[in-house]
């Protein structure tokens, strides 16, 4: 474990410091030139952002989707239960690859969604090789992870707590909003963390079904070590992508703490 | 039960057909006769599955991936079982530190440990590209799903039964074999169904440590997507599907799915 995993990321962070080489993928001496033209490219921010962009849509969607269904499983029982939550898992133990083809069955220009568009007399819309494409595919993935994240902090919720502030007069609405929500911010932190994270690092969707009209930096990354061969530029850009990610991720950590605390 | 919980039914059936959508899709399309799906369907047929049969660079490549996953699952169930008994017994003030180690390459892009590895390997003129780079990429993806679930397994173990067996004159090999690994089994049996599923769909890892002899399928899928629509694809995915599932199945019976699902959370 520490021979195959600590030591190769600390190799990659050694070589993001050494200059992309003519004859080899990389040369002595060492310089901080691949940082600097990562971080001052402007092409690079606009990928980034993208990134970023794509993930935090996705995890906004995530929630919203899967929080109706965290809620129900939470307070379904026996078989009920059982049938949600392989409903809720069984794609999550699919190829990706599967499931993005899936999405292009449906998505592409004489796809079924705009076979039924057609047939209804309507103009068929471009719904692949786009963002569209792109974020409904990483929503589809990345959506079961938010169920469980949700569902940890729902199921340990009492539902009496509920019932309780309906006896003291509160709608339905409010009970949920001013009971049920806060004491589930726990598992809404965690999982459009663990979502905006998965969806940022993820390869295959945005290049199925982007194709060249969507480019994440995963893909910038892969491209710079596979195609152009220029390994410290792809490390610096990794280590770069990694940072920036994580930065986000505790400004959004410190952001979540204080609405929690304001509600406390 | 009032309007509330009927939208609320109404909201989870959406996202149950949301999320199942595309895998009926693509099962539908492999047993539809035309080559490309429109509704109505044009008829059963099984031409799809021929093709994919006769497809050497198909094949190949799901035997390859079977193979990879069944290796990487074997290694990571021994290493992930060693690291979690080692992790939570007698690791001490370091074992939260190697919990965390054990879990990172969840944790981290998988993409980044791609290229992390590759030229790592480039570094050590380990020959890049073939079965042994791709086996430690995928064991090393693998260990952390057997690790989490015999940790949970391992933190509810009662150590009274290992010591009722020293006492009756069990060694501690024996001791080992007779009362903590039946015990623990449905840790490492839960583990490693998911770390089986997901080796065999792995990609971003393989995307950087394959080769041209050991391709695994879902990179040989992949490129196939990105030139042509053609239903063989479809076809290599059901099969997919109905070797997941039916992994899943087994487990099930073996171990019950609650396992799968409390052991593999992250």
């Amino acid at each position: 474990m520490a021979v195959f995993f600590v030591a190769p990321y600390a190799n990659m962070l050694l070589i993001s410091f050494l200059t992309p080489g003519s004859g080899q993928p990389y040369a002595l001496p060492f310089t901080l030139a691949n940082y600097a033209r990562s971080v001052t490219d402007a092409f690079n921010w606009r990928v980034l952002w993208n990134t970023c962009w794509y993930a935090a849509l996705t995890a906004a969607i995530c929630l919203v989707l899967a929080y109706p269904l965290a809620y129900r499983l939470a307070r379904a029982r026996g078989r009920a239960k059982a049938a949600l939550l392989v409903i809720v898992l069984s794609p999550l133990l699919l190829d990706v690859v599967i499931r993005s083809y899936g999405w292009m069955i449906l998505l592409a220009d004489n796809g079924l969604i705009n076979q039924l568009l057609r047939k209804l007399g309507l103009h068929p819309v471009q719904l692949m090789y786009n963002a569209f494409g792109v974020v409904v595919g990483l929503t589809h993935v990345f959506l079961p992870f938010m169920v469980l994240s949700l569902l940890g902090s729902l199921e340990t919720l009492n539902p009496d707590i509920e019932l309780a502030a309906r006896s003291l007069g509160a709608r339905g609405w409010q009970a949920f909003w001013r009971v049920v929500w806060p004491l589930s911010l726990p598992g809404v932190f965690a999982g459009t963390v663990l979502v905006f994270v998965l969806a940022a690092s993820s390869y295959v969707i945005p290049s199925l079904l982007g194709e060249n009209a969507v480019l994440t930096m995963p893909l910038l990354i892969a491209q710079r070590v596979l195609t152009v061969f220029n390994w410290p530029s792809g490390a610096a850009l990794a280590m770069f992508m990694s940072v920036f990610v994580l930065g986000l991720v505790g400004v959004y950590a410190v952001l979540m703490n204080r609405a929690m605390r304001g509600l406390r | 039960m009032g309007r509330g919980s009927r939208w609320l039914g109404v909201a989870v059936g959406a996202v149950c057909v949301f999320l199942l959508l595309p895998i009926v899709v693509v099962i539908l399309t492999a047993f539809n006769a035309g080559s490309y799906l429109r509704f109505p369907p044009q008829g059963f047929s099984l031409r799809w599955f021929v093709s994919f049969a006769h497809n050497s660079t198909f094949t190949s490549s799901f035997l390859f991936s079977l193979e990879l996953a069944a290796l990487a699952t074997a290694l990571a169930a021994v290493l992930g079982t060693l690291g979690a008994l080692f992790a939570v017994r007698h690791a001490g003030r370091w074992a939260n530190a190697l919990r965390l180690l054990m879990v990172a390459p969840l944790e981290l892009p998988a993409i980044l440990t791609g290229v992390a590895l590759l030229i790592f390997f480039y570094g050590i003129h380990l020959r890049t590209q073939g079965l042994m780079t791709l086996l430690i990429g995928h064991t090393l993806i693998c260990i952390p799903f057997v690790f989490l679930a015999v940790s949970v397994v391992l933190t509810h173990f009662d150590t009274n039964l290992e010591e009722a067996a020293r006492s009756l004159g069990a060694d501690g090999w024996r001791t080992f074999l007779r009362v903590t690994l039946p015990l623990i089994k449905v840790g490492i049996v839960s583990g490693a169904t998911l770390a089986f599923v997901s080796s065999f769909g792995e990609f971003p890892i393989s995307l950087l440590l394959s080769g041209v002899q050991a391709t695994p399928l879902p990179l040989q899928l992949f490129d196939y997507l990105r030139f042509s629509f053609d239903p063989t694809a479809a076809a290599v995915g059901t099969v997919n599907i109905a070797l997941t599932v039916s992994v899943v199945l087994l487990t099930e019976r073996w171990v019950g799915l609650e396992s799968l699902y409390r052991g593999g959370r992250r």
